[in-house]
């Protein structure tokens, strides 16, 4: 019975003026890269710029940013205003209310993510892009986004506060010191996430593992975190 | 033999120093049962154990023999309507019941939906958005949505507020119908006249403590036989009149405390008969008659009170 949820979810999720913010959020990298084309210069690198703006900018904040809030706001939006109970009170295994959560969580953030992502890279490489320039570096946010949003889930399930946490995790750990610290960066989401740009960019930074170990890594954080999740929704007091 | 509806064992439950419930036992099956208690009695508490939402802090609560925590499938026979937290508000009503209908696996969700509704008495607004309905509106689409998977057993808390009496006397049919079909209704109250309406039942909840049980009929008569103040201002020969007084059947006690006579009696109704004529006969003028300790804390207290004597 997971699509009714799903697609409540989702809807419920697209519906809030928040998502209009978060629009904005994933529209700064379009705007970069139509900046960036317009002062472009012929002895511009168009593969450093896409793969910095990828690796520095995409996965690290406006990716984990736009998972965050939808993964965080898909059950926190309904323990605000309870109707979480109405879930919550139907023989449904928790698994698989868990599994609609984190799916509609990560579906809301792929329609904003996805069409910012083509055409940032469309107007960067402009007539060098190609179907693997694209593809690999979509397949990283995609998986990359789809850990956060699981992640974000249980931690919503955990927290009052899980926003403020999940922004000073975001900034802090997975914006600033996994992204600049080699050693730190086998333990963030984001690195794994950019290992698939550096896949098909020679010139971006060094991958923590190659994409499918990365891929492995972030479905076993996937794994790990909803499960987690459902064994904390069966604990969590509600309202 | 089929475990009972609701069975709690000595349950307690605390939040940081606060005791919400304390060493609470009983167990309940077929028919209404008022659980009845003044704001912050324990009663939303007692509601929220049972569906699930909150785990005891010690003591053991059982729903149809498990816990509904880590048996979710047992919730395909309990409905429940919460007192706050309306449903989806941009989802129409008939939309609302029927997820639910879904989501607790009934066959076909569309048909239930809509006998759910009906008996709810409100078709006519089943199409329009939850968010604009009213109070009353939002009470019964609950407990249609609470209906539609036809549950053994029904949480309500306080489903009474916000109706009108019109309402009201409709919610109260229904739930005692649906008592008399054999399901386990549980309904919330701080009013013991509504309760006694629909409940043959109650549970007396005070500050977390379970301070009476038994058939509404019993409870009843405990609350009004209970011993009640009376202060009695008068001009005139007061003495004479308190000394009259306490000749009166079934008071207890007369005291005069500045010039104000205070009777404690346990039959008001005896009292309020026989005083007038003490009046006459001592020659004093009545200027003021005040009973004290009639509201409804007062008989809580008064409950707690007895059941502390009795050692519960």
């Amino acid at each position: 019975m997971i699509r009714p949820v799903f697609a409540l979810t989702l809807r419920s999720l697209l519906l809030q003026k928040r998502t209009i913010v978060l629009g904005l959020v994933a529209a700064a990298p379009v705007l970069m890269a139509l900046i960036y084309a317009l002062a472009r210069s012929p002895g511009s690198h168009d593969h450093s710029f896409y793969s910095d703006l990828v690796q520095q900018l995409f996965v690290p904040t406006v990716a984990s940013l736009i998972s965050l809030v939808f993964g965080v706001s898909a059950f926190g939006d309904e323990r605000e205003d309870g109707t979480i109970l109405y879930l919550v009170a139907t023989p449904q295994p928790r698994r698989e209310l868990i599994v609609a959560k984190i799916a509609a969580a990560w579906a809301a953030t792929l329609i904003l993510l996805v069409p910012s992502l083509l055409a940032s890279g469309l107007l960067s490489l402009r007539t060098g892009s190609s179907t693997a320039l694209i593809g690999w570096p979509l397949l990283g946010v995609l998986l990359a986004s789809l850990a956060y949003c699981a992640g974000s889930v249980l931690l919503s399930l955990y927290t009052r506060r899980p926003i403020v946490i999940g922004v000073l995790y975001i900034l802090l750990w997975e914006g600033s010191i996994a992204t600049f610290a080699a050693s730190a960066a086998k333990l963030s989401i984001s690195a794994y996430g950019r290992a698939f740009t550096a896949h098909v960019l020679p010139q971006a930074s060094r991958p923590v593992a190659s994409t499918a170990v990365s891929a492995l890594v972030l479905l076993v954080v996937v794994a790990v975190t909803g499960w987690a999740a459902a064994r904390a929704l069966t604990r969590v007091e509600l309202p | 033999m089929s475990a009972p509806a609701i069975e709690f064992a000595g349950v307690s439950r605390w939040y940081g120093d606060t005791v919400a419930l304390a060493d609470v036992s009983f167990t309940a099956g077929g028919g209404v049962i008022g659980l009845l208690g003044h704001n912050g009695a324990g009663k939303s508490t007692t509601l929220k154990l049972c569906a699930g939402f909150s785990t005891p802090s010690s003591g053991e609560v059982r729903i149809f023999g498990v816990n509904p925590r880590k048996t979710p499938s047992v919730y395909s026979r309990i409905g429940i309507v919460p007192d706050l937290s309306p449903p989806w508000p941009f989802l129409s009503g008939r939309q609302v019941v029927e997820l639910s209908a879904r989501l607790h696996n009934v066959a076909d969700p569309r048909a239930a939906a809509a006998r759910a509704i009906e008996s709810v008495d409100l078709l006519s607004a089943a199409d329009r958005p939850v968010g604009e309905f009213s109070h009353g509106m939002r009470q019964r689409i609950k407990l249609a949505q609470a209906l539609a998977h036809d549950p053994e057993l029904l949480l309500l808390d306080e489903p009474l507020n916000g109706l009108d009496p019109a309402q009201r006397s409709h919610m109260i049919e229904l739930l005692s119908r649906l008592g008399h079909e054999g399901r386990t209704v549980v309904v919330s109250s701080h009013v013991l006249h509504e309760v006694e309406r629909m409940a043959p039942r109650v549970l007396v909840l005070v500050n977390g403590h379970l301070v009476a049980e038994g058939s509404t009929t019993a409870i009843r008569r405990l609350i009004s036989e209970r011993p009640r103040r009376v202060l009695v201002t008068a001009d005139g020969n007061g003495r004479a009149l308190a000394r009259e007084l306490l000749a009166v059947a079934n008071v207890d006690a007369v005291r005069l405390v500045d010039g104000t006579i205070e009777v404690e009696t346990s039959d008001p109704e005896a009292f309020s008969r026989a005083l007038p004529q003490a009046a006459t006969s001592t020659d004093t003028l009545l200027r003021r008659i005040n009973p004290v300790g009639d509201d409804l804390e007062s008989v809580y207290a008064y409950l707690h009170e007895r059941a502390r004597g009795q050692g519960r």
